[in-house]
């Protein structure tokens, strides 16, 4: 999506990324399992309200109707902020972003930068190039400050951390922080951060944020967090500036009401976000920029299927359940955004051209998608766009010229899993391990099933 | 051709076709929404006090203020210790503050608060305990009944509160008190 897209761990096709991450047996089992427990609690919030099914199907029509009347909204939304007292920008790519925020921050003379939920400014790379311009710029989602002090890009949209140990933590905040050597009790850890942040808060000259949410007819943003750190900041100094794709508008505050009921709950299986903040306005005395950007997602919309990721509302849900995520490590995606959604919104510009592999097309991204994003078939057409464009990665050049075909023919789908579903059986793994990849390298292969669930389903269920 | 006008005139060309806006219209919950309130205020590890009312609320202000505690009240009838100071800076020791919500909300424990009533907009955050004051007859069932309902107007600032600010950031472990309230104490009149 964005013009420089690749991540700071450098570019390298996925399954070679993987292979690195799969090397510790015990931490793929680990951040599978911490990603797992997100996916339970997201089933048992998922369930308790009847209308479940009802807001998921609300919050797809209402986003395509949005993405449908992009231009329409996105000008009344302006209008309105307008007279709410609300300055707005326009970028078409990042690093025009990047100058809009870095002329806003110049004017008033910006030294120290707090920001928060922030994927769009990492998509934009804005901290290292505010920071070239003298700028302190301090994250401060707990999760987005440990991987700052780190040094690290982020592993996961909503838990950017997720992939670091509560001694990594520990020993890093000893170093950056000077807390006590070998603690590494959560509590003790996030105190010390909560201390050290507030000082950041209370000497910021500005603070940005990103949007969850952009009602048009209200000329209003939401943000969402769970810390309050976004709040800490924009109250704060009198200078507050928020950057959003264009993709965040909605019509109205009923449509907020809807998102508001599934983003949290499908991302981390809580009610609702601690804070869901509606900026209407600057504080007395306040400046207000709002920076409406678009790097891509206009290209995205010319695509009827690609646009559909555009609904996405970024709760995460589609990592925590992602099979091919949970064991192979945020940043093997060769992209700011991993997993599903990142393979989806990222693979048009990945170099390496491997991402839209690094998926077995089980569905489970697309069925948990609190706006219905058709994730595998997204995934499924960027296999067929790469295939098209002669631009298959290394290794699937013999045989996926065909693939496109191939994949679109049910009954050759369905033919040739059964083929493997034999080889798994009667081959020795030592002949088949080669062909599985990184995965297969340090981990026994799956006994396979006799019969598809297709033919089991035919047999038992069918009509 | 401006940023704005490119970014507009592409969006001329969407792939997709144009898709009408559904009708929202949900049922509500209707049954005991006081009690549904209490429990998810509970899973967002907030605290609700249903009979005490304002002279409980302020008898454990008074408690609060004899052990020496900095208690800032925006609400009518609650005396704190502390007054609204010129600048936001100057809440960085409040230990508790007393601020009204306009509305709860059932499903999720949410609670709406509005700049209106907070002197400065860093009030409900910039606090270590936060009391929030609401009335039994505007919870409602639902965010989308809430919405209907939410005060919001040009250049005004409002948040829905569900709970003390929480993180778990490290290792999947839940901390309550991140950068906002530690504590969330909601008394109903
Ligand atoms: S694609 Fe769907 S499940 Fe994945 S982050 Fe976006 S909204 Fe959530």
């Amino acid at each position: 999506m964005s013009t420089n897209h690749t991540s700071g761990a450098g570019s390298a096709v996925h399954a070679k990324k993987a292979e690195i991450f799969c090397k510790d047996e015990a931490r793929v089992d680990w951040h599978s399992k911490a990603l797992w427990m997100l996916r339970e609690k997201r089933d048992r919030a998922a369930s308790s309200i009847p209308e479940w099914e009802q807001l998921r199907e609300l919050g797809s029509q209402l986003k395509l109707h949005t993405l449908t009347h992009l231009d329409q909204y996105l000008e009344e939304f302006e209008k309105n902020c307008l007279a709410n007292g609300i300055q707005v920008h326009w970028a078409k790519d990042g690093i025009e972003h990047n100058q809009i925020v870095h002329k806003i921050l110049a004017d008033k003379q910006v030294k120290k930068l707090v920001k928060s939920k922030s994927m769009l400014t990492e998509e934009c790379h804005l901290n290292p190039y505010l920071e070239s311009h003298g700028i302190e710029v301090i994250d401060t989602d707990l999760g987005e400050r440990i991987i700052q002090l780190a040094e690290q890009p982020p592993s996961h949209i909503v838990v950017p951390a997720i992939h670091m140990k509560k001694e990594e933590v520990g020993e890093l905040f000893h170093d950056k922080l000077g807390t006590k050597a070998g603690a590494a009790d959560p509590l003790y850890l996030t105190r010390a951060a909560r201390a050290h942040l507030r000082e950041k808060f209370l000497s910021a000259d500005a603070a940005m944020t990103g949007v969850n949410m952009a009602i048009a007819d209200k000329g209003t943003v939401v943000v969402c967090t769970n810390e309050g750190n976004a709040d800490m900041g924009a109250n704060l100094p009198k200078l507050q500036l928020h950057s959003m794709g264009i993709d965040k508008i909605v019509p109205d505050l009923d449509s907020a009401a809807v998102i508001l009921r599934t983003l949290a709950r499908n991302a981390t299986g809580q009610p609702v976000t601690t804070y869901s903040s509606f900026y209407r306005g600057p504080q007395t005395d306040g400046e207000m920029h709002i920076i409406i950007v678009d790097n891509g997602r206009t290209d995205m919309l010319q695509d009827k299927i690609l646009a559909e990721s555009l609904k996405c509302i970024r709760c995460g849900g589609c990592l925590n359940t992602c099979p091919v995520y949970r064991r192979s490590g945020g940043y093997s995606y060769n992209y700011t955004i991993p997993g599903p959604i990142g393979i989806a919104v990222g693979a048009q510009n990945d170099d390496t051209n491997s991402i839209p592999w690094a998926c077995t097309l089980c569905g489970s991204c697309s069925y948990v998608c609190p706006t219905k994003v058709p994730l595998d078939k997204i995934i499924h057409h960027h296999r067929r766009l790469k295939a098209k464009a002669g631009k298959l990665p290394y290794g699937k050049r013999s045989y996926m010229p065909l693939v496109g075909n191939f994949m679109a023919s049910e009954t050759m789908l369905n033919c040739s899993m059964s083929v493997a579903r034999t080889a798994l059986r009667i081959l020795p793994g030592a002949m088949l391990k080669p062909f599985s990849g990184a995965w297969g390298k340090y981990r026994e292969l799956p006994i396979a099933p006799k019969s598809s669930f297709e033919t089991w389903f035919n047999k038992n269920r069918g009509q | 051709m401006s940023s704005k006008q490119s970014i507009l005139h592409a969006l001329k060309r969407v792939a997709v076709e144009p898709q009408a806006m559904p009708e929202i219209n949900v049922s509500p919950r209707l049954d005991d929404v006081i009690g549904q309130f209490e429990t998810n205020l509970g899973a967002v590890a907030g605290t609700l006090h249903r009979e005490a009312g304002l002279s409980g609320l302020q008898a454990k202000v008074d408690e609060l203020m004899a052990q020496g505690q900095q208690v800032i009240s925006t609400v009518e009838g609650i005396t704190g210790n502390r007054t609204i100071p010129e600048t936001a800076h100057e809440l960085r020791d409040i230990d508790y503050a007393v601020i009204p919500g306009d509305l709860a909300v059932a499903e999720n424990g949410a609670i709406w608060v509005n700049n209106k009533n907070l002197g400065h907009r860093i009030t409900p955050f910039i606090c270590e305990n936060l009391f929030l004051v609401v009335t039994a007859d505007t919870v409602v069932a639902n965010m989308h009944q809430a919405v209907k309902q939410i005060g919001l107007e040009s250049g005004e600032f409002g948040v829905f509160i569900a709970g003390p600010s929480k993180t778990a950031d490290i290792e999947q472990a839940l901390v309550v008190g991140a950068h906002g309230a530690c504590s969330l104490n909601v008394y109903l009149t």
